[in-house]
């Protein structure tokens, strides 16, 4: 609890001893008013960022109407018309191979470290995994074009060959494409969603982890009976800010997905996401006002998305978070420190 | 001795079902180290080839045929802009985590900033870029790419992380710290100069090294910010290149010697970062209370 | 105490660097000095950032390089035709790469100032391909070009292919098919080859710097295009004679307007040039050249910049004085360093057109032209 400054004061000045003298309070009126000003400085930033977004992107919201625009299958810039359709497609299509790929690697990952690892091994395993995440996403981008690409090409197109039954697997395969952006976005992700599910799994209290074991359970059926149900909101967040993550991810993606604005019939095509349009395009856009709409729209889209996502998040990690002594702020510092480069 | 006997033994399928699941999970687990392992062993393997004292002495030649030269703008630009946002970014985010802590563990108005800082931590850093673009590079506010507008984009990137971590880490100073220094009749500045901040040095050095990793292998927010130059500059208010960037216009070029090029700049770029964050857990190791 | 070292080092770091980046505005590299220290007394020590065509980017690099040594620095950043007039309008480069002459929409757009369009090279749009075991010359027309970019034509030995390379071993793989996602000059030549000789194509996908392509995959920038077909087995793409080069490509032979099947080469390239029409605002287009051994597929190549970039973009005038001694290298000395990229020379005629031109740069009402 914040006490607050009614303190003695070392020099007596004839009326109460514990008053200071107006002169002294000054510094601290200083502190207290330009530390508020920055607090408040960041929620003006905030929102001047959103309106400034939104009025920037008005007249390609206005013109086509903002679920057109969101949902219209035509990204044709030739044309001036712009219905991101296919990258919002795009966007779900890798996040969710993203999610498919790295949430069960990353929750097992946390799940060995947490529970099964020997103690010498855990903390340099713990750094491993947590490095991962100081790769610098150009980085990654330039690893997938020269080493992922050219070596999955021949399973992919086995791949594509053997289990064409299955929907959206066809044999043709792009050099660039949607599976390739996904897998390197799950790579991505995963040193994040392992963070937290490492936080969440250790709020799990120890007498449920104990009282399993004395009934005679194995390690496994510990883990399974009292360590995931009692962490399955925290996980879903961790997943989720995962997912988050994937969302807005740019440099890697544009560099192995093919930047085609169509919705690609298979995962081995080529497409396009939000993030990368922005990135692809924003050159050709400095003179032609509409386009340059279009993309602060697909921008605007971006944005919402990833705060949609992130709200919720949050809201599953810190119900997950709740019983932890330390209270909600440990699991969100986690998720603040945890933000590899983009 | 009796209650021994009541359990059952955990029988065969059971005990068979416990190694396939631990064996999964390591196996699992070391599937999460295999890309970590590849990318550095290509960093290597590409990259080392690059490396030169030529390759950090001289700038991008941008020549179609002949020497396609070194990183040193790069490098430099880097270091310049990534310097600047963190000027701009550490003492503003410090602050506001300093508010938080000290004046604001009750009111309404602190718990909606730092939901709100909160939620900044998860924007994609190209809407920063974006933004920056709007506002200062095509905006009425002025023209053209320059250095300090990458910097500021750097530093809206790097303002959240840095809130959130100094706010973890200033929460941690023992609440008795401050009552007694009150208690002896110090200032509530004094106090937070004083007591709350060299105590919370460490930590709050921690989150700043590791947002400046980051914010130094970020390049979307560069793109239409501080665009690419093949000079070294130290024009804040012109041009600059970038690390990141350089690897980005690189990345997609057919000429060998340019792509080993990039090679040689992401090795160096992931040198950088990881020695940043090595820094960073050192000193984390140093502080009292985490 | 040790712990404090570390910290207050890097603090001090920062601040110094910071410090100093702040404090060298003295250094400005957009200053002019006639009497700059580097050399003799008619040098400018000037920068001047342009962007476009990937297709010119080899020669704006070379040339960039070469008056590096006389103080006048060029960035030029290569993103693409449409990018490089986009930026250009919008006053955040000082000049524009484009291939295609200036269309009217684009005029129009360009608001800040009179814009003039300066021809400078012509160059060689190739159909580089992957194919291993076809070494030498495949001979194709403009139809089945298009035909293969359209996906009509799927495999190496369609009949069409075959019917003009009777003699060639052409296996049955996949053609996977490249071209530009970006906008492109490089596009508008090869798509303006193409609809000129298959109505499908013209009506279809048409001719422009950025179009909704049939089929196949997208790199960015002659280079990504280049890159691709080099990593891509059995593939074929569309790139400027320098990049097919410096990769070691082989390149179609492509019948032009005559009927002859012409190898992209210097004299093809400057064939093309020979009888061009040359309009009021030089806006000339080389593809589809009618010589008889003129190389159909050639582009020319544009600087675009502002009559008066002092008053269209707030230009110092020595700057504006470097564009004019940039301008007037690149259509002088310049040319003679286009050869060894593989460039063609201008037919003289247009050339002194050029230069015409160039030496109407005013700064604020006041020649500056050389």
């Amino acid at each position: 609890m914040a006490v607050e400054a009614t303190t003695t004061s070392m020099a007596g000045s004839g009326r109460s001893p514990l008053e200071r003298p107006l002169r002294a309070r000054f510094p601290d009126r200083l502190l207290r008013w330009v530390l508020t000003a920055l607090a408040a400085g960041i929620l003006l930033l905030i929102a001047f960022f959103f309106v400034r977004l939104i009025v920037e992107a008005n007249p390609a919201l206005s013109k086509f109407g903002v679920l057109h625009f969101a949902f219209d299958n035509d990204w044709d810039v030739s044309r001036s018309i712009y219905g991101a359709l296919p990258l919002v497609v795009g966007t779900l299509i890798t996040s969710a191979i993203a999610l498919l790929i790295g949430v069960p690697i990353a929750v097992a990952t946390a799940v060995y470290l947490t529970e099964l690892a020997p103690r010498r091994v855990r903390g340099p395993l713990t750094v491993l995994v947590e490095l991962l995440a100081a790769v610098p996403s150009v980085v990654y981008g330039l690893w997938g074009v020269f080493v992922l690409i050219p070596k999955l090409k021949p399973a992919e197109a086995w791949f594509g060959r053997t289990f064409d039954f299955i929907p959206f697997v066809g044999a043709d395969v792009a050099g660039p494409n949607y599976f390739i952006a996904g897998l390197i976005l799950a790579i991505m992700i995963l040193p994040i969603v392992s963070a937290i599910s490492r936080e969440v799994l250790a709020t799990v209290p120890v007498g449920d982890k104990e009282a399993a074991l004395a009934l005679g359970a194995t390690r496994w059926e510990m883990i399974r009976i009292a360590v995931l149900p009692y962490s399955r909101a925290g996980i879903t967040g961790a997943a989720m800010l995962g997912l988050g993550r994937a969302i807005g991810e740019t440099i890697a993606v544009t560099l192995v997905i093919g930047n085609a604005p169509q919705i690609g019939g298979t995962i081995f095509e080529q497409g396009y996401t939000l993030a990368a349009v922005i990135a692809n395009e924003f050159g050709e856009a400095a003179n032609n006002p509409l386009h340059r709409a279009a993309l602060i729209a697909a921008g605007l889209v971006l944005f919402v998305l990833t705060l949609l996502v992130n709200v919720l998040a949050r809201a599953f990690v810190v119900r997950g978070q709740r019983k932890r002594a330390g209270g909600p702020a440990q699991g969100q510092a986690a998720i603040a420190a945890g933000g590899p480069p983009v | 001795m009796s209650a021994m006997s009541v359990l059952a033994p955990i029988s065969g399928r059971r005990r068979r079902k416990d190694k396939v699941a631990r064996a999964l999970l390591l196996t699992a687990t070391l599937i999460a180290l295999v890309p970590l392992v590849l990318v550095i062993y290509y960093l290597l393997k590409r990259g080392l080839g690059a490396i030169s004292w030529h390759f950090f002495t001289s700038d991008p030649t941008g020549a179609f045929i002949g020497d396609p030269g070194g990183i040193k703008s790069a490098i430099l630009g880097t270091i310049e802009m990534v310097a600047l946002a963190t000027l701009i970014s550490v003492p503003i985010g410090i602050g506001v985590a300093l508010y938080l802590v000290e004046y604001g563990r009750d009111s309404k108005f602190a718990s909606v900033v730092r939901y709100f800082v909160d939620v900044m931590t998860g924007v994609p850093s190209i809407v920063f870029g974006l933004f920056v673009y709007i506002v200062l590079v095509i905006g009425s506010l002025g023209s053209g790419y320059a250095a300090w507008k990458g910097a500021i984009a750097l530093s809206l990137l790097m303002l959240p992380v840095i809130t959130r971590s100094s706010e973890v880490v200033l929460l941690l100073v023992p609440d008795s710290l401050r009552e007694a220094a009150l208690a002896l009749g110090a200032p509530r500045w004094r106090i937070v100069f004083r007591i709350v901040l060299p105590s919370a040095l460490p930590g709050l050095v921690t989150g700043s090294l590791l947002a400046v990793a980051r914010a130094a292998g970020e390049t979307a927010p560069l793109l239409f910010t501080a665009a690419i130059v093949f000079g070294t500059s130290f024009n804040l208010s012109d041009r600059m290149n970038s690390m990141p960037i350089q690897i980005f216009n690189d990345v997609g070029q057919a000429s060998d010697v340019l792509v080993q090029r990039a090679w040689g700049a992401a090795l160096t770029l992931v040198v950088m970062v990881l020695l940043l964050t090595l820094v960073a857990r050192l000193v984390a190791r140093r502080s009292r209370f985490t | 105490m040790k712990s404090r070292i570390l910290p207050t080092a890097f603090a001090a770091v920062a601040l110094a660097t910071g410090l100093a980046a702040c404090g060298s505005d003295d250094n400005s590299s957009t200053s002019t000095s006639a009497s700059s220290g580097s050399g003799d007394g008619g040098s400018v020590t000037a920068t001047l950032n342009g962007a476009g065509s990937t297709f010119a980017a080899p020669i704006y690099q070379q040339v960039g390089s070469d008056l590096k040594g006389k103080g006048l620095t060029i960035n030029y950043q290569g993103v693409g035709s449409g990018a490089g007039v986009s930026q250009f309008a919008a006053g955040t480069v000082d000049f524009a790469g484009s291939d295609p002459a200036l269309t009217a929409d684009d005029k129009a757009s360009i608001k800040k100032g009179e814009s003039i369009q300066i021809p400078f090279a012509l160059g060689a749009i190739t159909a580089s391909y992957n194919l291993s075991g076809v070494k030498s010359g495949l001979k194709l027309d403009g139809k089945t070009l298009a035909d293969i970019y359209l996906g009509k034509v799927k495999t190496w030995n369609d009949p069409e292919i075959k019917a003009q390379n009777s003699g060639a071993d052409l296996p049955s793989t996949n053609i996977t098919v490249v071209h530009r996602s970006d906008s492109s000059g490089t596009t508008k030549g090869f798509t303006g080859f193409l609809a000129a000789y298959s109505p499908e194509w013209k009506s279809g996908p048409g001719v422009d710097k950025d179009i909704k392509w049939p089929t196949g995959t997208g790199a960015k920038g002659n280079d990504g295009v280049a890159a691709a077909v080099k990593q891509t087995d059995n593939s074929i793409g569309y790139v400027e004679e320098a990049y097919a080069l410096a990769n070691g490509f082989t390149s179609a032979s492509v019948k032009n307007k005559s009927g002859a099947y012409i190898a992209p080469t210097l004299d093809s390239t400057s064939a093309a040039g020979e009888g061009l029409t040359i309009p009021p605002d030089l806006g000339i287009s080389a593809i589809d050249a009618p010589g008889k051994t003129a190389y159909p597929i050639t582009s020319q190549t544009f600087i675009d910049t502002y009559r008066d970039p002092c008053k269209a973009l707030a230009m110092k005038e020595g700057d504006a004085k470097a564009m004019g001694a940039f301008l007037k290298y690149m259509l002088g000395d310049g040319q003679n360093q286009l050869a060894q990229l593989k460039y063609a020379k201008l037919p003289s005629e247009l050339l002194s057109k050029s230069q015409d031109a160039a030496s109407g740069l005013t700064c604020n009402g006041s020649s500056i032209g050389a």
